[in-house]
């Protein structure tokens, strides 16, 4: 071979190479780090998976297991019981929640329902025949707190549709609780602002307090009672929980509060697979959950929405801020009266999500004021705390999760089973003040839920996965999310941070307009001059939630992850 | 060898002649206290743990007004307003203020002290927070703050203003020493 020769090979095994690096190796996508200013919008990006979360150390967990050849359902429970660990004032083992899932190769979506229910020896009146003392016996008592449905959901998920077994998806949260992590901001003032609830229940020596005061940011927080409880969760299987030594505690710390729960309503509790409810907006298809919880209250939202030309109107705009705010309390009417438990009432869900239904309503509407009466009138129902957490996964296969979760308040009801480590829900206080209607207190029921995790798929395939905590904003605040997205072209995290508006009827009464101030001071004004009274929040207020999505981007090849600022929203994929 | 003694004695002296001029002489609170939120927040919790451990006979009465202040000497505000406390007692943001006020004055009719403490750091700032700061500190004879809830001076601008001590602490477990030496003879 030639010199020459040898050099024109050498050129072509140069060129052969280069051309493999450009255009041969998959594309690689830029990742740029987080800003500085944690509420400017950013995006999480990935290529193959994803998982968003209300911590950094939930979503590790959830990534590891993908990462060892977990799919989303798996994912999706580690990432839960992680958020036990590090995240301990919103959910765990002593809540329950939701749970859709889209099985990307049999094209099904499908429902897990692991709400609480009411003991067997509940009645309707139990709250109220303490008079006075009603919201105290409602919230920071015994009888506050639901037959925990956690565990029992995150097990029939993964028999039916996961690869991994229980101890293989807590094992995450188990080092998180042994280890422990450093406390946030958000943690620390949550934990400040319950510390009253926890002081009474739990008292000074709790470890949910650092020396008898609330933790500081930075404080190391550890949680070894926790990570045994899990351990022997782990080992033994869920019975331990709802038959064994973790179910008497329960029954004990619950009876000495005053609570009716007993071993028999552990023993009996089941969670259940049940259908979605399927939903339009505009040309996106949505799949969310069916009462108790609040996809039904979502999808009339949106349907009332979608007669109004928002794109024109704009997300800052007095109009759109009026319009919706007034659907929202129309809306509210109907929860009221309707809403509750379907395995003991009949819910109109067909006739609620008819576009006859959205549109009466659209044109019960003034544009020039408040309504002032909102039909139709049925049983009370509060603004609640509620204060939840919420997760999404989607996998390599396409598989996805939105998974939301609570022991209802931050910290529940404060107490917690001796030895333990974790939280007793006070769901509860979820049921209406009244002793009939949909949502009165009753044996064996689950109180009706704000809970709307959703995922929307656009021409078939799936495009947004979604969900957030908040209470009673809970559903409000994904229809705002939803409609900056479609309607206002946001990008995923700028929907989810963009300033947020909350409002309702009670008693078919119109109720204040709660507002982030971010919105301009004219607006504001313009709003006041229709008759609506504003309560202003904070900028970015947890009062609204901590949504997190997300969003599957076809055209780059791209899955994009947003996560509220308003809480600790984190998200990683790959 | 001496020369290294001689610095480092030169140096202890400094820095206790520094500790000494930066904390003057703090007034002194009697016993029993009256200790309530200006604002419902939850740090009221935390100031009646802080007096337990510093032995201060107290009472904590989250509503109290002029004629629940009879019989105490002194009288601890704790600072920040909070839409949840607010709601969970239910009243409103200017019932809680014309309470608080109503207590300010009738402390002045009694000659009662008033020790203001802010622990709620940063998150405890804002409009509605800073009412009940705004209210209260002139009547104050000395104030106790979480360093983090001072961020933009506010505290320091109106202690100097009218010649209030202010306690700057780092964190809440902090504010009981000097919650202690003002209640010791």
């Amino acid at each position: 071979m030639s010199k020459f020769e040898l050099y024109e090979l050498y050129k072509f095994f140069l060129i052969a190479l280069f051309s493999w690096l450009f255009c041969c190796r998959p594309h690689q996508f830029k990742i740029s780090p987080p800003p500085a200013d944690r509420h400017e919008p950013y995006e999480y990006t990935g290529q193959k998976a994803m998982v968003v979360a209300a911590h950094p150390l939930a979503v590790e967990a959830g990534l590891k297991i993908l990462k060892t050849g977990g799919n989303a359902i798996d994912a999706a429970i580690a990432t839960a019981c992680a958020l036990n660990a590090a995240e301990p004032f919103a959910s765990g083992i002593g809540g329950g929640g939701f749970m859709i899932i889209y099985l990307s190769e049999r094209k099904k979506v499908t429902v897990i329902n692991f709400r609480e229910k009411a003991p067997l020896n509940f009645y309707a009146q139990i709250f109220n025949e303490k008079g006075e003392e009603a919201p105290v016996w409602r919230t920071l008592k015994g009888t506050a707190v639901g037959v925990p449905g956690a565990l029992a959901g995150w097990e029939l998920a993964l028999r039916r549709y996961g690869t991994k077994s229980l101890i293989e998806v807590m094992q995450p949260a188990i080092e998180i609780a042994k280890k422990g992590f450093p406390v946030s901001e958000t943690f620390s003032a949550i934990n400040k602002e319950e510390y009253e609830k926890i002081l009474a229940n739990a008292g000074e020596n709790t470890i949910y307090l650092k020396e008898g005061l609330p933790y500081e940011p930075g404080d190391l927080f550890r949680n070894p009672e926790l990570a045994e409880t899990l351990q022997l969760i782990a080992q033994r299987g869920i019975e331990i929980f709802y038959q064994g030594e973790i179910a008497r505690k329960i029954v004990r710390a619950v009876q000495e509060k005053g609570g009716l729960m007993t071993l028999e309503d552990l023993a009996h509790y089941r969670a259940v697979e049940v259908e979605p409810l399927r939903g339009q907006y505009r040309e996106a298809e949505i799949y969310t959950i069916p009462p108790p919880g609040s996809g039904l209250h979502l999808l009339q939202l949106l349907n009332i929405a979608s007669f109004w030309p928002l794109s024109e109107w704009g997300l800052t705009s007095s109009r759109y801020l009026h319009h919706l705010t007034e659907a929202m309390r129309l809306v509210f009417a109907d929860r009221e009266a309707f809403l509750g438990d379907p395995d003991f009432i009949d819910i109109p869900v067909d006739k609620l999500l008819s576009p006859k239904s959205a549109q009466h309503k659209a044109n019960l509407i003034r544009p020039d004021r408040v309504l002032m009466e909102y039909l139709p009138e049925n049983s009370p129902i509060e603004t609640k705390a509620g204060n939840t957490t919420h997760l999404c996964v989607v996998d390599e296969k396409g598989n996805a999760v939105a998974l939301t979760q609570s022991i209802n308040h931050f910290f529940g009801s404060g107490i917690i089973p001796e030895g333990t480590g974790f939280i007793l829900n006070n769901t509860l206080d979820d049921f209406a003040s009244s002793d009939s209607g949909p949502n009165s207190p009753g044996p064996g029921r689950r109180p009706a839920s704000s809970m709307a995790p959703l995922l929307l798929f656009k021409k078939g395939k799936l495009k947004l996965i979604l969900g957030s905590p908040g209470g009673t904003r809970i559903f409000p605040t994904l229809a705002e999310i939803i409609i900056n997205l479609i309607d206002f072209g946001l990008s995923l995290d700028a929907a989810i941070e963009a300033p947020r508006f909350f409002s309702y009827s009670q008693n078919g009464q119109i109720r204040p307009l709660n507002l982030e101030p971010r919105f301009p001071l004219e607006i504001i004004k313009e709003l006041e001059s229709l008759g609506h009274k504003i309560t202003l929040r904070e900028p970015y207020d947890k009062y609204f939630g901590g949504a997190q999505g997300i969003m599957i981007d076809r055209a780059r090849n791209l899955i994009l992850g947003g996560a509220d600022s308003r809480r600790d929203g984190f998200g990683q994929g790959y | 060898m001496e020369i290294k003694k001689t610095i480092t004695s030169s140096l202890m002296f400094f820095l206790f002649y520094l500790f000494a001029a930066s904390s003057p002489d703090l007034p002194k609170f009697s016993q029993p206290a009256l200790i309530t939120s200006a604002g419902q927040n939850a740090e009221v919790q935390m100031v009646a743990v802080l007096a337990k451990r510093a032995g201060i006979d107290h009472i904590l009465n989250k509503m109290a007004t002029g004629q629940d202040l009879e019989g105490y000497k002194s009288l601890l505000l704790v600072l920040g307003a909070s839409l949840k406390g607010l709601g969970a007692a239910g009243i409103d943001i200017n019932k809680e203020l014309e309470r608080v006020k109503s207590l300010i004055e009738f402390s002045r009719q009694k000659d009662i002290p008033i020790l203001c403490l802010h622990l709620g750091g940063e998150e405890r700032r804002g409009a509605q927070s800073d009412q009940f700061i705004k209210a209260c500190l002139p009547a104050a004879k000395m104030v106790i703050v979480v360093k983090s809830g001072n961020k933009d001076g506010l505290f320091t601008r109106m202690c100097q203003d009218l010649g209030i001590p202010l306690v700057e602490v780092e964190k809440i477990s902090d504010a009981l020493e000097p919650l202690k030496n003002s209640f010791s003879k």
